[in-house]
């Protein structure tokens, strides 16, 4: 633990001297040997207790509202690697990412909050107690707004930090009361003694299960909680938006799994819930996906699909405990928790380089990119590798997390009773997994592949080192996860018989896994190279596009990208959330969120012209308030008349 | 991973091109020609492989590793399926997703080989392909769902193997459904009538050519032995459904297994006889239909 | 193994899925005509012992819903001059997944009644389930000829469920059974001819603008 506490200051020094250091390049040279020790010296307790070791707690007894205690077991570990890995990655990235806005915004100030970020994000997995969490968890909520509004000058990032920040600030009320109901009136509010409670009422647990899940559920971006998901991630700098979509997020994962740990079996009905949510946040978040052409905003909405990934392993694992199969309950888990750390190393890979993709080009609009591979090779391949891994085809790490998950399910079946219909929702796990591979598809081949569309995407270069390394060091965990199951399944069996509670060891066969994919990789690559020995001896001739003998191809013939989602969105019709307008002589589509257009705008409009009709009461004369003011005293005379008639 | 398995396994590397010749020759007896000979393919592919290759000027590495990529996942899917109706050589807990992970690796490789060229025809192949396996692939799901519930077991080799055999006497109707659901399937997967026609060259109707229309030589080559293995792959999934073969000895049960594999290309080809090529719109309600034969062995299966 | 009886109740499932998923309307009056057979072969299989009751009632349903009510739909068509179905209210997709979810719940709710225990055990969820189709293909078609076919389904399911019953049920609820299908196509028939004569056209939701 003294291990972590070590981290966390190494990690805010580290800001502290980019932000305060005379000299730019000392101050990041500074910022770069601190964050890096901090993050290496806060991985090891980690790894440690993934492997099985045990790590002390910390108790400050003398602190205000009870005892605040921190401590790492292996859920606290997963999720602080994830948040330490990406981190450091986005950290580094935003040395590099910022360096020329440098003159006119306040860098090293963000420099600061970034750190800042890291160190509360720390903190929320740490802590043991009710009141050291709350008060990181809003030290993380804000610091994240204040990120999202770094350019601040432009009304749309105004509009969207404003959105977040009251979605995030729901979602904090909404846990007070979590933890009020849970306490009740003892003053203890350590998890240990949550977790050691008497039995609840049927009728309180409800509450308090509804309450955990619509307030992390919130945080972590589940349909019909996301609407905040896409403004903010699409307004933030992108470093900030693959920290967020890669960890920020993960704290509402980590408050359900943290839950479940602390309530013992929920009931069946939480565990259903959580399950169709989870299906409906992942086929929905990928269909409105495929419908965006502002790539940032097509990652927030991938981030939503693998959160509702994540929500079916916890519902499999939930349902598991209800129904008393803990084999399906630890493969539910482990998978929930593995994902989450695959998701934060690949889905902050994909954002980083496409920071360096609207960088060199000057927009994001994927529709005005192309060809970009050819001149940006390395960050395109770098891509291609997250890409792949968000996908989860094999040999890389997105297809382990959802192999266990798909495992977790198809046990669910060989159960008996109502537990088997869970089986059913590995068919929209396989929907989601489809439609990512068309969206991606359709990503890279705009992005990178053909010709290029605009005059910024034609004059793009490859970006400087300081913004290659740290997606191309992602991109090289993702491939070793993805080659090496058996050094991550077991630690993951691990989180997940901590949370589910019990001791059962599912036979996961991993070393199998592993011999697969590292056959898988080798045959690749041996392919590979055959290839370049055959083609060598003979040279292949060069020409133009054949293209069924068209001799002249441009740019304007290329598929875009909203061509190539059409014919999947017009089977999903309505729930696809697209507009078209189309004049005489142009054409344009338009992706909108529904549920923010279509229910909630709408609903808070009618709470709104509702609340106006109590207008009148407010008219500002004194008089009107003075009578009031009488009514409210006389009526309360004529009540306590009327009680102490009474017999 | 047993000697046998793989001997099994090579044969069948060897039958496959044979496979689309069958089909061929089927339509074309039954159009009354006499149609190219059955073994066309292995000359098509001879020739193929002592061209020269071009490759356009836009493309990148992605189009040089994409007919590599399709092949080296199918070869690697095979591994999986029981040949021999017994065992595969190889197996593990949930080799089903990687069978189906595979296969969507092969098809993400080829979707971007072919945007990479940056013709409109291309895309235009590629959008309707993943817009097709948008909808195939939860199909193949709920087969594998079904095979689930009726054996009990994890891995392919257990699905299509002596669990099944044993689950018939049970499970008969479901698995008689499952092996429509599965057919169709392949009829959708290996761009057959009535989803896509092989043999049509106007570019505004393909889906599977026009992906694959840039590649010439020995790449061209390694895509049709693809095609014609991925053929031969969906065609042991519907065999090894209608004739469980634990109980064969092994040379039995493979020639057995290539005994339907004929079968299974004639029925292709008499499907492809007899009816017309779907609207393109019409493509994912045949495979909801599919995936609804499915959804109603699971419950038979549950009930 | 599965029982003959069980086979054809299986087919009957699957020919109102057929109903649900094909476009064509020709395609609907034959997978009827099938469904028609099967259903008169279900009374010869179900009865514990032939009976010239049994033989009866199935040749008497094989005449009336394989042969004569298919016929008066074909014509129906050829006079009417339509052939393809235009989109259901709900889309082809949607309206499969529903018959599915009918079936499924069909099998559920099934399982739940308190049924002697002699009935064959898939008589009971396969009526349900064709009752639940063709209800889905009345309220969501809006060629008034699909509707028709949907009320057919709807009979056929109270028919199955009917033979559950042939043991101590008088030969005089079969006529019933069958002269409510007869009058009700008649009506239908008139109904559908009027339609077609008076607004040149049998798309039902065009009948909204007789109101003013």
């Amino acid at each position: 633990m003294t291990l972590v506490a070590v981290s966390l200051c190494l990690i805010v020094l580290a800001g502290m001297a980019g932000g305060l250091s005379r000299q730019p390049a000392a101050g990041e040279m500074l910022f770069r040997v601190l964050l890096g020790a901090g993050c290496v010296t806060g991985a090891v307790p980690a790894v440690e207790v993934l492997a099985g070791g045990t790590v002390a707690e910390l108790r400050f007894v003398a602190a205000p509202f009870g005892a605040w205690v921190f401590g790492l077991d292996a859920l606290s570990a997963v999720f602080l690697l994830a948040i330490l890995i990406v981190g450091a990655a986005c950290a580094f990235y935003g040395l590099a990412y910022l360096a020329p806005e440098r003159g006119h915004r306040a860098v090293a100030a963000a420099h600061l909050l970034l750190t800042l970020l890291i160190t509360a994000l720390a903190l929320t997995v740490v802590a043991r107690a009710a009141v050291p969490f709350l008060i990181a968890w809003e030290v993380m909520a804000v610091v994240a707004y204040l990120l999202v509004v770094f350019e601040h000058e432009r009304p749309e990032v105004r509009r969207a930090g404003l959105i977040y920040l009251v979605a995030t600030h729901v979602g904090t009320l909404l846990l007070l009361a979590f933890f009020a109901t849970w306490a009740g009136a003892t003053g203890d509010l350590s998890f240990a003694a949550l977790a050691a409670h008497p039995p609840f009422s049927d009728a309180r647990s409800g509450i308090i299960l509804a309450l955990a899940l619509v307030a992390f559920g919130l945080k972590a971006g589940a349909v019909p909680f996301h609407i905040w998901l896409p403004e903010a991630h699409g307004a933030a700098p992108v470093h900030v938006s693959a920290l967020m979509s890669g960890v920020v997020i993960k704290m509402g994962v980590y408050g359900l799994m943290r839950t479940v740990l602390m309530f013992g079996a929920p009931p069946a009905w939480w565990g259903w819930l959580v399950l169709a949510i989870g299906a409906g946040s992942g086929v929905l978040g990928v269909v409105w996906a495929l419908a965006q052409h502002d790539i940032k905003r097509l990652l927030a909405f991938h981030s939503v699909e693998n959160i509702g990934i994540i929500l079916l392993g916890i519902g499999a694992g939930a349902l598991g405990l209800a129904y008393g199969h803990p084999v399906v309950a630890v493969l539910g888990f482990a998978g929930a928790a593995l994902h989450t750390l695959n998701h934060a190393v690949f889905k902050s890979l994909l954002f980083l380089s496409a920071g360096s993709v609207t960088h060199a080009t000057g927009t994001r609009d994927i529709d005005r990119m192309g060809g970009l591979a050819r001149r940006m090779p390395a960050t395109a391949a770098a891509f291609l590798v997250g890409a792949a891994a968000i996908v989860g085809l094999p040999p890389l790490n997105g297809f382990v997390s959802e192999w266990v998950i798909y495992q977790a399910l198809l046990r669910g079946g060989s159960a008996r009773g109502a537990m088997q219909l869970a089986v059913l929702t590995a068919v929209p796990l396989s929907l989601m997994g489809a439609l990512a591979l068309a969206c991606f598809a359709k990503v890279v081949g705009v992005i990178y592949l053909g010709t290029p569309r605009d005059e910024g995407a034609a004059a793009a270069r490859e970006s400087g080192r300081g913004m290659i390394l740290p997606p191309v060091g992602l991109a090289a965990l993702c491939v070793a996860i993805g080659l090496l199951p058996v050094a991550v399944v077991p630690p993951a069996l691990r989180v997940g018989g901590l949370v589910a509670g019990s001791g059962a060891e599912p036979e996961v066969s991993a070393v199998t896994a592993t011999v697969f994919a590292l056959a898988l990789a080798a045959s690749l690559l041996g392919a590979w190279l055959w290839h370049r020995v055959y083609t060598g001896r003979r040279r292949p001739l060069e020409a133009v596009t054949w293209g069924c003998g068209f001799a002249t191809p441009t740019p304007r013939m290329a598929y875009t990208a909203s061509s190539f989602a059409a014919p999947l969105l017009a089977t999903f019709g309505s729930f696809a959330g697209t507009r078209a307008d189309h004049t005489a002589s142009s054409f344009a589509t338009h992706a909108f969120d529904p549920v923010l257009d279509r229910v909630m705008i709408p609903m808070w409009r009618g709470v709104s012209a509702a609340a106006s009709r109590l207008r009148p009461i407010q008219r500002g004369g004194l008089s009107r308030y003075l009578l009031y003011i009488a009514t409210a005293v006389i009526a309360v005379l004529l009540y306590l008349l009327a009680a102490g008639r009474g017999p | 991973m047993t000697q046998e398995s793989l001997v099994a396994l090579a044969l069948l590397a060897v039958v496959a091109p044979a496979l689309p010749g069958i089909v061929v020759k089927t339509k074309s007896l039954l159009t009354g020609r006499r149609g190219p000979p059955v073994l066309q393919l292995y000359s098509d592919l001879w020739k193929l492989v002592r061209k020269g290759t071009v490759y356009s000027r836009t493309t990148t590495w992605v189009f040089r590793a994409g007919p590599l990529v399709a092949l080296v996942s199918l070869l690697v899917a095979a591994l999986f399926l029981p040949l021999d109706g017994r065992s595969a050589p190889a197996t593990f807990a949930g080799d089903v997703i990687a069978f189906a992970g595979l296969l969507a690796l092969g098809r993400f490789a080829l979707v971007l080989a072919g945007m990479d060229t940056g013709s409109s025809f291309e895309g235009m192949g590629a959008s309707r392909e993943v817009t097709i396996a948008s909808f195939a692939e939860p199909t193949l799901f709920l087969c594998f769902i079904a095979l689930v519930l009726a054996t009990g077991d994890l891995t392919l080799s257990g699905m299509l193997g002596t669990p099944l055999a044993a689950a018939w006497p049970r499970s008969g109707a479901t698995l008689c459904l499952v092996g429509t659901s599965l057919f169709v399937l392949l009829l959708a997967e290996n761009c057959r009538v009535p989803v896509d026609d092989p043999a049509t060259h106007l570019e505004l109707t393909m889906i599977h050519e026009v992906i694959v229309l840039d590649h010439s030589g020995p790449d061209l080559a390694l895509i049709l032995y693809g095609s014609a293995l991925k053929l031969a792959l969906f065609g042991v999934l519907v065999v090894s459904i209608f004739s469980p073969r634990a109980e064969l000895s092994g040379p039995v049960a493979v020639a057995v297994l290539f005994a339907g594999l004929g079968v299974v290309a004639v029925l292709v080809g008499v499907v492809e006889s007899v009816t017309a090529r779907l609207r393109l719109t019409r493509v994912p309600q045949l495979l909801v239909g599919a995936g609804a034969l499915a959804l109603f062995g699971i419950i038979l299966e549950l009930r | 193994m599965y029982s003959a009886a069980q086979l054809v109740l299986l087919f009957v499932v699957l020919s109102d899925l057929a109903v649900l998923g094909t476009t064509r309307l020709s395609s609907c009056i034959r997978g009827i005509a099938a469904q028609g057979l099967l259903l008169g072969l279900l009374p010869v299989l179900v009865a514990p012992q032939l009976s010239v009751h049994a033989v009866s009632l199935g040749v008497g349903t094989i005449v009336v819903k394989a042969i004569v009510l298919p016929w008066l739909l074909g014509r129906a068509i050829r006079e009417a001059a339509v052939r393809r179905e235009i989109e259901p209210l709900v889309g082809f997709i949607a309206s499969q997944l529903l018959g599915v979810l009918a079936v499924a719940l069909a099998f559920a709710i099934a399982s739940r009644l308190p049924l002697p225990a002699t009935t064959q055990p898939l008589l009971v969820p396969v009526s349900l389930a064709t009752l639940m189709i063709g209800f889905i293909v009345l309220t969501t078609r809006r060629k008034a000829l699909m509707q028709v076919i949907g009320y057919l389904i709807l009979e056929n399911g109270i028919y199955l469920f009917g033979l559950t019953q042939t043991e101590s049920v008088p030969f005089l609820i079969e006529l019933g059974v069958l002269l409510d299908v007869f009058v009700g196509v008649f009506i239908m028939g008139i109904v559908v001819f009027h339609i077609n004569r008076e607004f040149d056209s049998l798309d039902s939701t065009r009948l909204a603008e007789l109101t003013d």
